[in-house]
């Protein structure tokens, strides 16, 4: 069985509170369980010597009370009407003093001020419609009016402008002429002295350098003559040397042609003779 | 427990003779009320009076007949907070001053019933004085619970309406509270037995 009683079921299995399937099933698990029975006991024995805490006797005082019956007019649903009817005899009273009435009569409710007047003369619809279309002549009349004389005042205020606009816009333009010429002048003349002096310098370095290139030139090439001579030289003087190799090599070679040659002639008339 | 309901209802009407009544039938449970939380007569007298002042002035309000009960004690239990917070703002009276033979001693007060043992009588206020002290060392909560259920007599549902809290709440406390009074009284070693009376 996996009952287990919480703390407030066992209080109230305790004091007697506890009744039905609960209380079954609080008195199967006490059977089952020895120590809560032990408990159970042990509160039963605290309460045994608890309840030795008697009560203390005491006399009540005296009850005093004021009389508890208000009067009616201190009552709240007598106030409240009281308040109403109050309202209402100020806004009697009011209505007195501005002379206000109100009528019924041919299903018309009419409300006033002061003595009732009699309605002026009931138009029918003719009327109503003349009215409206005299309304509307009158209004488009006005209205037409209004727009030409505000066409003209326009008219007039645009003219007024235009004219305004133009003399100052001439004279503007006018003024930025005479500015741009008095500036081209300027800056012609400035270009011109700017022109004059960059020329003058251009051909005094010109003249500088041309002098120092044909000098540089002149050295270069008065080097190179040199140079080319030098070389040719040695080239000529390698020639040579290697001429006068080649003459003493064949030189050589031909002496020893011709020794090998004398040697030979030599020795075949030795065995001629021996032949012989 | 028509008459009672008869009674409480002519109260709620007005009826001064009714609150009257009333207030003698209940007048000696919210005093021991008071006095089993305080252990001090005169806070319990006070709470007592203001107590039934209050019921004279909102008995009016009072809904359902059958919650005379808890509401009175609701009411009894608000003024004894009060109180309380009062007296932990003051000086605090010793349970030491309260034994018999002390100055301040209620057995001095309580002891007029003339031809009982005084023998007797000194043993069931040192008693008392134990019990009460057993009484005092609980929590405010478990207290309250604790008197209400075991000298008044409420029911878990009356007491949790009293303090405005859930029935479970209210055994929870009460437990707690068995358990520590259990303690202290095997602490002092009070038994049913050694203090031999009848219950």
């Amino acid at each position: 069985m996996n009952y287990k009683p919480d703390e407030a079921t066992l209080v109230a299995y305790h004091f007697g509170e506890l009744e039905g399937e609960e209380l079954k099933k609080v008195e199967a698990y006490l059977q089952e369980h020895p120590a809560e029975r032990k408990r159970s006991e042990e509160w039963r024995q605290v309460r045994s010597v608890m309840a030795g805490l008697a009560d203390k006797e005491v006399i009540a005082p005296p009850l005093i009370v004021g009389n508890n019956e208000r009067p009616i007019w201190r009552e709240h649903y007598f106030r409240m009407t009281l308040g109403i009817a109050a309202s209402f005899l100020v806004l009697l009273v009011a209505a007195r003093l501005l002379g206000l009435s109100a009528s019924i009569s041919n299903q018309e409710l009419r409300i006033s001020f002061g003595a009732p007047t009699a309605l002026e003369q009931v138009l029918d619809k003719a009327g109503v419609t003349q009215m409206i279309q005299a309304s509307l002549e009158e209004n488009n009349a006005s209205m037409q009016t209004a727009w030409d004389s505000r066409n003209q005042k326009l008219e007039a205020s645009i003219q007024k402008n235009l004219a305004g606009n133009s003399s100052r816009i001439n004279s503007l333009v006018k003024e930025a002429s005479a500015g741009q010429q008095e500036q081209v002048r300027q800056f012609v003349g400035q270009m011109q002295t700017e022109n004059l002096k960059l020329m003058r310098d251009y051909l005094q370095l010109s003249t500088t350098g041309q002098k120092e290139y044909l000098e540089g030139l002149l050295s270069d090439f008065s080097r190179y003559v040199q140079d080319q001579r030098k070389q040719d030289m040695q080239y000529f003087q390698a020639n040579l040397v290697n001429m006068k190799e080649n003459t003493d090599q064949f030189k050589k070679d031909t002496e020893e042609i011709l020794t090998s040659l004398m040697a030979s002639n030599r020795g075949s008339r030795t065995d001629n003779q021996k032949s012989y | 427990m028509m008459h009672a309901e008869n009674l409480i209802a002519r109260a709620r009407e007005g009826d001064s003779l009714a609150q009257g009544k009333l207030m003698h039938a209940w007048y000696k449970r919210i005093y021991n009320y008071g006095f089993k939380f305080f252990y001090d007569h005169d806070m319990a007298m006070e709470v007592a009076q203001k107590t039934f002042i209050a019921m004279h002035r909102n008995i009016g309000g009072l809904q359902d007949t059958s919650r005379f009960r808890s509401w009175l004690y609701t009411i009894a239990v608000n003024f004894c907070r009060e109180e309380l917070r009062k007296k932990k703002s003051a000086a605090s009276v010793s349970l030491e001053d309260q034994r018999p033979g002390t100055r301040n001693s209620m057995a001095w007060q309580e002891s007029n019933h003339r031809g009982d043992n005084p023998e007797r009588l000194l043993r069931q206020s040192e008693l008392s004085d134990l019990l009460q002290g057993c009484l005092k060392q609980l929590s405010e909560e478990q207290r309250e619970v604790v008197i209400m259920k075991e000298y008044e007599g409420l029911k878990f549902r009356e007491i949790a309406e009293a303090l405005s809290i859930s029935e479970n709440t209210v055994k929870s406390r009460m437990y707690y509270g068995l358990e520590a009074l259990k303690r202290m009284l095997e602490r002092k070693n009070i038994t049913k037995e050694a203090i031999g009376y009848e219950l």
